[in-house]
């Protein structure tokens, strides 16, 4: 017997007040144990034993039926659509591709770029961080490291949030402008692997090209690859940054402390990353009857695991739902984990620490602007702000 | 007493080396090693439970603590 037999419950992820206050929203969540099913019929894993069992079973707790099931788009997003061991092919390139050491090799290209968003707005005494920078950041960053030209990021932009904003909201007819920004997303992506097939460059798109016989990828595999990027990548990086610059807005003593001391820096951003994760819980499949705490789910379920609540599992952390950087670097859960980990967590990380000091050196006093209340989205795919005014003093003119 | 990482959970998180530099180095795939045999002295030994808190994959652990 595979661990008790239990009713579905009334809870829906749309009712967790998550809009103002994360905590109250992952409480909501919590609350209905750390193994239930929802009322829509998929399951909730909510504790950070029941989180970690699955992305350690990805057999079990597949990937590609997740993925597959509920993009909507007819090609297979790589990696994440693939489970063990095809799986394993793609992540030996792609790991590599996005390992810190490359990360390092383009800081500087990073920085300056950061740099130039923010000096863009540092002397007019306010500014929109998600607009003029979170939403621009995240897309110039994967135009350069995809070799394309930074000025094709609006575009980029554009196609990517209409396609995210109504993957979303969970209808299953996509409108026209939903088909046209994939069709111009696939198309232009298209454009470059044919452009760079023909003349290499030093990046990413252009390094998978160059694989040979066995290894090399098809066209459709790049298509995905490059897809799931732009889908999974830019938005979370989006709204990781709104949270993080939210918090030093709202915390100025911290904000000082950061200032004085970089090295507090790491911490705050892996506590902001733990208290406010973009994607609030990561979709599996499971391929077999399997007991989990102690509960069983059926072969064939659709799983949610809640990466928020596994954050602020009590016990592990002296203050779960708040940031705190004595208690920084135990363990989160924010990029997954597991065979599936993000991708990207390294290059997101740098993003991140690149964007604040870049940020701090040309504004280090600043607060929400007067009135504004920064609440997020919800229901979403992906926790974010849509907009967070700031206002700050201006210099005497110089620099 | 030294460190060790089980390459069946490790999957490249990277904290380790971030974090304790000391004590682990990356691959070119982003994914840790210890430095040298991992060997570590009584003095290590806190930064190495650290390390051991850190890993979100419970993927380090102490030999002969």
């Amino acid at each position: 017997m595979l661990g008790k037999m239990t009713a579905p419950t009334k809870f829906q992820l749309a009712d967790a007040p998550m809009s103002a206050d994360r905590t109250a929203g992952f409480r909501f969540v919590s609350s209905f144990g750390e193994v239930f099913q929802a009322a829509n019929g998929t399951w909730m894993l909510t504790s950070a034993e029941a989180v970690k069992f699955a992305v350690r079973h990805p057999e079990v707790f597949s990937s590609a039926e997740a993925t597959n099931a509920g993009s909507g788009i007819p090609i297979p997003l790589i990696p994440v659509a693939v489970d063990p061991p095809a799986h394993r092919k793609y992540r030996l390139v792609l790991d590599s591709m996005f390992a810190p050491r490359v990360v390092n090799a383009m800081e500087d290209d990073l920085r300056t770029q950061a740099r130039d968003l923010i000096a863009a707005f540092a002397n007019k005494g306010e500014c929109d961080v998600v607009g003029d920078l979170a939403r621009l950041y995240p897309t110039q960053v994967f135009l350069t490291f995809f070799g394309m030209p930074l000025d094709d990021r609006d575009q980029l932009v554009g196609w990517v949030e209409t396609m995210l904003d109504h993957s979303t909201t969970g209808t299953a007819e996509a409108g026209p402008e939903v088909v046209e920004a994939a069709t111009g997303l696939f198309g232009y992506i298209q454009r470059f692997i044919d452009e760079k097939r023909e003349r290499p460059g030093d990046d990413v798109l252009s390094r998978l090209l160059a694989l040979e016989g066995d290894d090399a990828w098809s066209d459709e595999e790049m298509l995905g690859c490059c897809f799931l990027f732009t889908v999974a990548g830019l938005d979370t990086v989006t709204g990781a940054m709104g949270f993080l610059m939210r918090h030093l807005a709202l915390n100025p003593e911290l904000r000082r402390q950061l200032i004085a001391d970089p090295t507090l820096l790491g911490p705050v951003i892996e506590e902001t990353l733990r208290v406010e994760p973009p994607a609030p819980t990561i979709s599996r499949t499971t391929t077999q009857d399997v007991e989990v705490c102690g509960v069983r789910i059926p072969a064939g379920s659709p799983v949610a695991l809640c990466l928020g609540t596994a954050n602020r599992e009590p016990g592990h952390w002296e203050h779960p739902d708040d940031v705190d950087v004595a208690q920084a670097d135990r363990g989160h859960m924010t990029f997954g984990g597991g065979i599936h980990r993000c991708l990207g967590s390294h290059l997101a990380r740098r993003e991140l620490r690149l964007v604040v000091e870049e940020f701090h050196k040309l504004i280090p006093e600043y607060e929400v602007a007067p009135g504004f209340d920064p609440v997020a989205v919800w229901p979403a795919g992906t926790l974010h702000l849509t907009s967070l005014p700031l206002v700050f003093p201006v210099g005497d003119g110089g620099a | 007493m030294r460190v060790v990482i089980d390459y069946e959970r490790c999957t490249g998180n990277g904290r380790c080396y971030a974090l304790f530099p000391d004590l682990f180095g990356d691959d070119e795939s982003g994914y840790g090693q210890v430095i040298g045999d991992g060997s570590i002295g009584d003095d290590q030994l806190d930064e190495a439970r650290s390390a051991v808190v850190a890993c979100p994959e419970d993927a380090v652990a102490i030999e002969g603590e």
